[in-house]
């Protein structure tokens, strides 16, 4: 099954584009097959529980909580840039069973 | 043969500017070795964003339209809504309709920016410049703007000419002033290895320095820098961080004011529909409607931007070699407390909204109203800096300014160029602050002009090499080294 991924930013136009981007290549790195999404949160947060997972700035997560207690593992991204923290992040909710690679 | 084959693809691509656009997204996504397929999907994204857009484009015009004559004829006052997607529309009306221009001689412009501003960072042991821009929203806009002010101002000019001084103009608006936001984005991030390319990025290095100087004067004086932490706000501030239901707030209060202040009589006048309404229905309907556009827009140019960011974004990783990419003012809000960035917001508004009432205590001839994209984005942002080195005080101080620099300068710079005329600017910090001066040099000096601009461009990025000559490249090749230099400047 392909892996659900949403991108979330104020505007969906700038951020959301570039952590999106960067995912792809995360994604493809660990041989997980996923196809990711980018939106602002207006539209996030009444699509999000149609997505396994979903990315953000870490300022944007409280907007995320309905989506979250609805079995959304969100998470919030510190330097939107950051291919690293992108693949720690995966890894760790990997290992919390949040997300199941395919 | 081949004239015949140019003038078609002149008649019929280039003046039409969403074919244009499709176009260089289509070779764009071959570039970056996509395949065929999803190239052709983009290419009709970007052609079908590019039809949203215009159709935006016009209902927004004519919408406020009604307005704009009831100000003028009853104030004699001119308005703009200072803010980059509302604005986006007056742009392209001030080259398609003023100048007679097509908008694809805008993407040309923003294509050749791209590539000088690669060159830039290519050679920037001789340039100077560490940062690449990667956001094509941003770039997009302001490849607009800058092609409005050179056939505005200099009406004699060609197509060509505008394309090339416009694509020089650009790369070294976006290479220049992103690397002026390389040492206060290194050091708010600890060494993130990005820097902003946004339009705030004069905001940035004058906002940081003077907070650095407050921090400092606290420091001297003993006391501690008080920091915003993990404050509770007053939880219906989270509203404001869906950006439909916040712009809607901040048209209502500063439009529905505004046309309040009008009167229905008046608005009876202009617009014979109100005559079947109830006021107050009307009023609210008028404001929301701004809103309904604003999202149109905002669609229309997310999907053929989109595109063309993941065509920049592509080619930029593979050239970056050291330099370090200048992505949007959004990026840094992660490397705060949480509710800095709404305390900026909520007092650059406060700022805004002073400069409104002086400017009509004043009877300025233009009102500015600052849409929430500015107020929320480039407040948000540069309170973020401000707080890194100064502290509460220099957010309140910093956001303040930015606040009135959107009113006054922001009007000033709509008024100058026009964009008054159809109601609003594309304008964040930057353009409000010092895109007028670009006009004036280009109005008084002509071509002349173009180059005094690029020379003094030229040079920006060299004084700051000057001046700090052993850490301008260690900041972004070795951070860590560069924090201990500067740990052990700071003890002397």
């Amino acid at each position: 099954m392909t892996l659900k991924v949403l991108t979330a930013c104020g505007q969906g136009l700038g951020s959301c584009q570039i952590i999106s981007m960067r995912l792809n290549a995360v994604f493809k790195r660990l041989g997980i097959d996923a196809k990711v999404t980018s939106s602002n949160v207006s539209m996030a947060k009444s699509t999000a529980t149609s997505y396994d997972v979903l990315f953000c700035g870490q300022t944007l997560v409280p907007n995320f909580k309905t989506a979250e207690s609805k079995g959304v593992v969100v998470i919030g991204l510190k330097n939107l840039v950051s291919e690293k923290e992108m693949e720690e992040k995966i890894k760790e909710a990997i290992a919390e069973g949040k997300i199941k690679p395919n | 043969m081949f004239l015949t084959a140019w003038t078609w693809f002149v008649s019929n691509i280039f003046t039409k500017p969403a074919w244009f656009l499709g176009l260089m997204v289509f070779i764009g996504c071959l570039l970056i070795k996509k395949p065929l397929h999803e190239a052709f999907a983009s290419f009709v994204k970007a052609l079908v964003g590019y039809m949203i857009f215009n159709v935006a484009s016009g209902g927004m015009v004519t919408t406020f339209r009604p307005i704009l004559f009831a100000l003028n004829g009853r104030f004699n006052l001119q308005a703009a809504v200072i803010d980059p997607y509302f604005g986006a529309a007056p742009l392209q009306k001030s080259i398609t309709e003023v100048a007679g221009r097509t908008m694809s001689i805008a993407t040309m412009a923003m294509i050749i920016g791209f590539a000088i501003n690669i060159l830039l960072v290519y050679f920037k042991k001789q340039t100077k410049v560490r940062s690449l821009m990667v956001g094509g929203h941003v770039m997009n806009l302001m490849s607009w703007g800058v092609i409005a002010y050179l056939v505005l101002m200099i009406p004699s000019i060609s197509d060509l000419g505008a394309i090339i001084a416009g694509g020089i103009l650009c790369g070294l608006l976006w290479g220049v002033f992103s690397n002026l936001t390389v040492e206060p984005t290194q050091e708010l991030t600890d060494g993130a290895n990005i820097c902003v390319g946004h339009a705030q990025m004069t905001g940035i290095y004058i906002f940081d320095k003077l907070a650095t100087w407050i921090g400092n004067q606290d420091k001297k004086k003993g006391k501690e820098i008080r920091k915003i932490g993990e404050m509770k706000l007053p939880g219906f501030l989270q509203i404001m961080n869906d950006t439909t239901v916040a712009a809607s707030i901040v048209m209502l209060l500063f439009f529905g004011g505004m046309m309040l202040i009008i009167g229905k009589e008046y608005m009876l006048t202009v617009d014979e529909s109100l005559a079947t309404q109830v006021w107050g229905f009307y009023l609210i309907e008028k404001c929301l409607t701004f809103v309904v556009y604003l999202n149109i827009i905002i669609l229309g140019i997310k999907m053929f931007v989109g595109e063309l960011s993941e065509a920049f974004s592509g080619i930029s990783q593979k050239m970056l070699r050291g330099a370090i990419p200048a992505v949007d003012i959004a990026a840094t809000f992660g490397f705060t407390e949480g509710s800095v960035v709404t305390f900026g917001f909520l007092f650059g508004a406060l700022g805004s909204l002073i400069a409104i009432l002086l400017s009509v205590l004043l009877k300025s001839p233009i009102l500015a109203i600052v849409g929430f994209i500015p107020m929320f984005f480039d407040n948000g942002g540069i309170a973020v800096f401000a707080n890194h080195k100064g502290g509460l005080k220099a957010v309140i101080i910093s956001t303040l300014i930015v606040g009135m620099v959107h009113v006054f300068g922001g009007g000033l710079y709509a008024y100058f160029y026009g964009f008054s005329n159809y109601g609003g600017a594309a304008a964040n910090f930057d353009m409000a602050v010092w895109h007028t001066l670009l006009g004036v040099i280009m109005k008084s000096l002509g071509y002349v002009g173009i180059g005094v601009i690029c020379l003094v461009l030229i040079l920006i990025p060299q004084l700051q090499y000057l001046k700090n000559k052993d850490t301008y490249f260690m900041v972004v090749d070795n951070y860590e080294k560069y924090k201990e230099v500067m740990a052990k400047k700071a003890e002397k």
